[in-house]
């Protein structure tokens, strides 16, 4: 059911725009939150995962996420449409509101990471769209890569305040900007 | 020569004056040296005392393995004790203060127990604090605490930032000296991905410190090129001031960088010092070898240090340690030392060398073959030495040489042992597999064309080892030389911690003969240096006083970590409010607008209560029951945890996890639920919704929330593989309130639409996906934990701060008042609905007066243990109301119920009252309890015993439901 209210971000008053950091030239990283946006949790029904891959590989303008096994997080479709699409191959919870994600790009994004997540994000073994669970910060972080040196971070929407203070203070020493 | 310092030479910047003070005194050194090569270019060389004769000493060696130049650094806050003087870099401003004297360095009372050297013989604590027994806590002990340490800590908080970061290689290279560097350098050029750490704040190892020919050029010229090929590769990290301190299974390495321990302040942006953990595919290990001391008379005083240290001052820092110096070795070492410091313009008086007939260049300074010192003259300073022969030989520094010790500690910290090597006179590493080898002197290879070549076959990760650089290569001999017996004064083989030669015997002669209890007992090889000059030595006198090899000693335990390492790093930025994350709800803002008052609830911040002008929380708290139990209330429960369970098989998933049965629950309604552990004791409630035939919607409690879900990710994937059932977290999508009292159904129906909530539209227990507030898509649950006339409304998390104060607006014509969880914990009590202090890991079903949940008709996790005889025991504590006899007195949680005549004691023991409330309702105090076969004792009068506070009472058990027994207010 699509609505009109006003979605409120819980980084609303927090991810304040400017530049912050260190001044060493162009910001070292520089970081937006996606708001609003829609996700999906899908996850296979039983004997689906393969049927569900193919169905989520050729559907044009959702985002895929591998999230688990036989998991995924779906951006970019409103719920109700997930959820009908998918029918009899997976089963769909809305995390549209749930969920916080951050994007973090620039020049410096694997130095200010590597203080956070044990994966190695180099990019000759974690490719462009590849997904990973991890914690930074003792907390839970879906982490994609989204281009060359861009990640976005999706974390549980209670932990969003924290998590940017930790994430901001990382990226000071290379200085950073929010958009 | 002018002074101390050399007049050219060294890698120092002599246009970069440095001011510093040490001991309050103003000295000025050069960009390049660190503090040792600074004070000693000075000619201070007396830096501190030691810790049991408070003999003075100064620089032993010119690196990490410094057990005598320890100092405070800095002043105040950011003060830092016990650092060697020979790990920092100098700088402006730089104040540090020598330690563990008193009243001055100069002048120091504890001296005095140099006196008494006899009695301060290894074992001395055990021998001598062992009586009277009655002495230990009240002298003994504040007398061993007060000598007991070297500097003082800052008693103030850290102002500077720590981090933790991680990395990964295919090949880690530690140590940059010559094998360090042409092993990096191998592997870059294939472009593997390499991380080459070194200690020192300068990339180079012994070819910072050594005259040496590589490639046609001095050992410093080839050692630039090759950092700047290195340097110039995006594959390549080179980390200086890096210390690799730990070997970790999986090839994983710790590390701490010390990014800002070389300036005055940090930038407010940059930690002091990051912990790094090192995921390596593999490793090579070029840290090096350690020279070590020899053990005669006066080998601490101030003036003697190692060869190589004597020519690592003179060749990296143009610092000279003396005008006039003496070599005593027992290898070629300290011809080197000679030949350099003649080289250098200081006057080398002669070569002692214990061998008879050594065979090395001496560079024109007399040698005395077969010689030994056998004692020190001087105190804070050298003033000469006396030979066996009992000549005298003036000077004012000596250099000495018992040999080198590979550096064999990272590879021997999962366990593995070092092996005594006769060739080399050392412990070689031992063979750790391919992921971690050792190359150059630390693999024992003492000439520099094998440390090159070692080190380039090390870094050939794949194809044929290249050719490498012709070199110049120091001739290496050595015959062990370990102790001068005929030494009168003391010989020190460890200096840090003052353990003597004789201490060694002593030990074994009393049963210490195990390295590892020699160790404990002479506290030889403890401490800050865990022994790196000294153990070896330590070894070779326990085998000769005990008849042994070296080997059938062997050496005590490496572990982790090599140099020690802050509390700081090792907390990270995990301090202060940092220290745990801080989960919020979806309406803190609510709530914070409304005055609540936050309490952690696990990481979450819940509202816990809601203050007006003067109230306390009790006050506060008592004001909100009475109004919603009389109009309406508001309460954040967003953090109970949610979870969408779907799939053909959900509601068998369901029948397996609980006890009770929801397979037989409607769509749109929703039910309690009570889970077992595998052991019968419940495990946590929560109701649970069906929202399809195939989607159901199960709450937790809050604080098993992770828990209920990795519990049914066992079940699912270890037990139930076959069922189709999807389960994930839905908790923070949803904000949830719960809104309660005679008024809520009136509030309510104002927002939402449609729906008419009557018994008939939305009876009891209904749970449906409903529309409010004119299109906006939500869950609402009849449900109650107060006991009112109560709904749970779900919303999308982004919209709770709206919704709650539309129904703030809604409800404002019938008085609602927003709730906290106090409120909510003393509603729950009064109507004795049980939570946390009663699920407490020890009760069953049957306890919490539940049993008739527990179905017969199916399998689930925890019947058949719940059958145990011990857990349907008739007299097993159950769950009964408890309310003081007076009705003017406070039980409290915690207290023990006693049979009313009985006195306390463990046998007599009832029971314990589990949770306490003030009931505004009932004007009194009352609790729940658990009471050993409490439901035959309603209206039995018992003692109520607090043990903490000394006082009793009297109560009476009850039905734990004490307010609206007829649950006529829930089903208005």
């Amino acid at each position: 059911m699509p609505d009109n209210f006003q979605r409120v971000s819980p980084l609303a008053d927090i991810a304040i725009q400017g530049r912050f950091g260190a001044d060493h030239g162009a910001p070292g990283v520089t970081l937006s939150v996606r708001h609003p946006v829609l996700i999906a949790t899908v996850i296979a029904r039983k004997g689906k995962a393969k049927a569900l891959a193919d169905a989520l590989k050729s559907w044009r303008g959702a985002t895929v996420q591998w999230a688990g096994a036989e998991q995924y997080f779906l951006l970019d479709k409103p719920f109700d449409e997930v959820r009908k699409k998918l029918e009899g191959l997976a089963s769909c919870s809305d995390q549209s509101h749930g969920r916080v994600i951050i994007r973090i790009e620039g020049p410096k994004v694997r130095q200010v990471l590597c203080k956070g997540t044990p994966v190695d994000l180099h990019e000759s073994g974690f490719e462009i769209g590849k997904s990973a669970l991890t914690q930074m910060a003792h907390v839970g972080v879906h982490l994609t890569r989204v281009g060359r040196d861009a990640f976005e971070l999706s974390v549980f929407r209670g932990f969003s305040e924290s998590f940017w203070e930790w994430l901001t203070e990382k990226a000071e020493e290379f200085g950073y900007q929010v958009i | 020569m002018t002074g101390f310092r050399l007049d050219k030479g060294g890698l120092i910047d002599r246009k970069a004056p440095l001011y510093f003070t040490f001991d309050g005194r103003a000295f000025t050194g050069f960009a390049g040296d660190t503090l040792a090569s600074a004070l000693i270019s000075n000619d201070v060389h007396l830096m501190g005392r030691s810790f049991k004769y408070h003999r003075p000493r100064g620089v032993i060696s010119a690196g990490s393995s410094e057990p005598n130049a320890l100092v405070e650094l800095r002043e105040g806050a950011r003060k830092e004790a016990n650092t060697r003087a020979t790990m920092i870099e100098l700088h402006d401003g730089l104040v540090a203060k020598s330690q563990n004297h008193w009243p001055s360095l100069e002048f120091d009372i504890g001296a005095l127990n140099s006196l008494a050297s006899a009695m301060f013989v290894a074992g001395f604590y055990y021998k001598t604090f062992m009586w009277p027994k009655s002495f230990w806590e009240k002298i003994y002990e504040p007398i061993i605490r007060k000598a007991a340490g070297l500097g003082n800590a800052s008693k103030e908080a850290d102002p500077d930032k720590y981090e933790k970061a991680y990395a990964h290689c295919d090949l880690l290279v530690v140590g940059s000296g010559p094998a360090g560097l042409i092993a990096a350098l191998m592997a870059a050029r294939s472009g593997a991905r390499i991380i080459l750490a070194d200690e020192s704040s300068t990339l180079g190892g012994s070819l910072l410190n050594e005259n040496e020919e590589i490639g046609g050029m001095s050992g410093h010229a080839w050692a630039i090129g090759v950092i700047g090929e290195l340097g110039s590769k995006s594959n390549v990290t080179l980390m200086p001031r890096t210390t690799i301190f730990g070997w970790y299974d999986d090839n994983i390495f710790g590390a701490v960088e010390r990014v800002n321990d070389h300036v005055l302040e940090p930038s407010p942006y940059e930690p002091r010092q990051r912990y790094w953990r090192i995921m390596a595919k593999r490793a090579v290990m070029a840290t090096g070898a350690e020279e070590r001391p020899i053990v005669f008379g006066g080998n601490d005083v101030p003036g003697v240090m190692t060869a190589g240290a004597l020519r690592t001052y003179a060749n990296r820092y143009a610092a000279a340690a003396g005008k006039s110096v003496v070599v005593f070795t027992n290898n070629n070492s300290g011809y080197r030392t000679a030949r350099d410091m003649n080289a250098h313009g200081v006057h080398v008086e002669v070569i002692i060398d214990s061998r008879k007939e050594p065979n090395v260049d001496a560079g024109g300074v007399p040698v005395i073959r077969g010689g030994a010192i056998v004692n020190v003259r001087g105190g804070k300073r050298v003033s000469g030495v006396e030979l066996a022969d009992h000549r005298m030989i003036p000077c004012d520094a000596v250099a000495m040489s018992g040999g080198w010790s590979p550096i064999v500690n990272l590879m021997c910290h999962r366990g593995a042992k070092p092996k005594w090597d006769e060739r080399i006179a050392g412990f070689v590493p031992p063979d750790v597999g391919d992921r971690f080898v050792a190359a150059g002197s630390a693999a024992g290879r003492m000439l520099l064309s094998e440390c090159l070549a070692d080190g380039a076959r090390a870094g050939t990760l794949k194809g044929k080892t290249p050719a490498i650089p012709k070199c110049r290569d120091e001739a290496f001999a050595v015959t062990p030389l370990w102790w001068v017996k005929e030494s009168t004064g003391k010989a020190f083989v460890d200096y840090q911690n003052d353990s003597t030669a004789k201490d060694l015997p002593l030990a074994a002669q009393e049963g210490y003969r195990d390295i590892e209890l020699a160790k404990r007992y002479t506290t030889a090889g403890m401490a800050t240096d865990q022994g790196k000059l000294g153990n070896v030595n330590a070894i070779a006198i326990l085998a000769e006083a005990t008849g042994r090899t070296m080997d059938q000693v062997g050496t005590t335990t490496f572990r982790p970590y090599y140099t020690p390492v802050s509390f700081g790093a090792i907390a990270g930025p995990f301090v202060g409010h940092h220290f745990q994350p801080v989960r919020k709800t979806p309406l803190h803002d609510w709530a914070d607008e409304l005055g609540a008052v936050f309490v952690e609830t696990g990481l979450w911040m819940r509202s816990s209560w809601f203050p007006q002008a003067g109230e306390d929380w009790l006050a506060s708290a008592s004001r909100e029951v009475l109004a919603t139990r009389e109009r309406v209330g508001l309460c954040d429960v967003s953090t109970l945890g949610k979870i969408d369970v779907q799939g053909k098989d959900a509601a068998e998933f369901l029948n397996r996890l609980y006890c009770n049965t929801f397979s037989t629950l409607d769509v749109g309604k929703a039910r309690y639920g009570l889970m077992l552990r595998e052991d019968g004791i419940v495990f946590d409630d929560g109701t649970t919704s069906r929202l399809a035939a195939d989607h159901f919607l199960m709450t937790t409690t809050t604080a098993n929330a992770a828990r209920v879900m990795s519990h049914m990710e066992f079940c699912h994937q270890a037990h139930w593989p076959e069922l189709d059932v999807q389960y994930v977290s839905v908790t923070e999508q949803w904000a949830q309130m719960a809104i309660a009292g005679p008024k809520a159904r009136a509030t309510l129906q104002k927002i939402v639409d449609k729906v008419t909530l009557d018994d008939t539209g939305f009876p009891y227990l209904a749970a449906k996906e409903i529309s409010i507030l004119g299109g906006m898509t939500a869950r609402l649950f009849r449900i109650s934990f107060s006991g009112e006339h109560a709904y749970e409304l779900a919303v999308p998390a982004d919209y709770g701060n709206l919704v709650a104060r539309s129904i703030m607006q809604a409800g404002e014509e019938f008085g609602i008042t927003p709730y906290g969880i106090e409120a909510l914990s003393i509603m729950r009590i009064e109507k004795g609905h049980v939570a946390g202090g009663e699920l407490n890991g020890t009760t069953t079903a049957g306890d919490l007066g539940l049993g008739k949940m527990m179905s017969s008709k199916k399998d689930y996790i925890g019947r058949m243990m719940a059958a145990r005889e011990g857990l349907t025991d008739k007299n097993r504590q159950c769950v009964v109301g408890i309310r003081p006899f007076d009705a003017a007195d406070k039980i409290r949680a915690g207290s023990h119920i006693l049979k009313k005549e009985d006195a306390p004691s463990m046998a007599a023991d009832q029971g314990y009252i589990s949770s306490v409330a003030w009931s505004p309702m009932l004007n009194m105090w009352l609790g729940l309890a658990l009471l050993s076969n409490g439901r035959e004792r309603h209206g039995e009068v018992v003692k109520i015993f607090d043990g903490v506070r000394k006082i009793h009472m009297f109560g009476v058990i009850c039905d734990p439901m004490q307010y609206d027994r007829e649950n006529k207010k829930l089903h208005a």
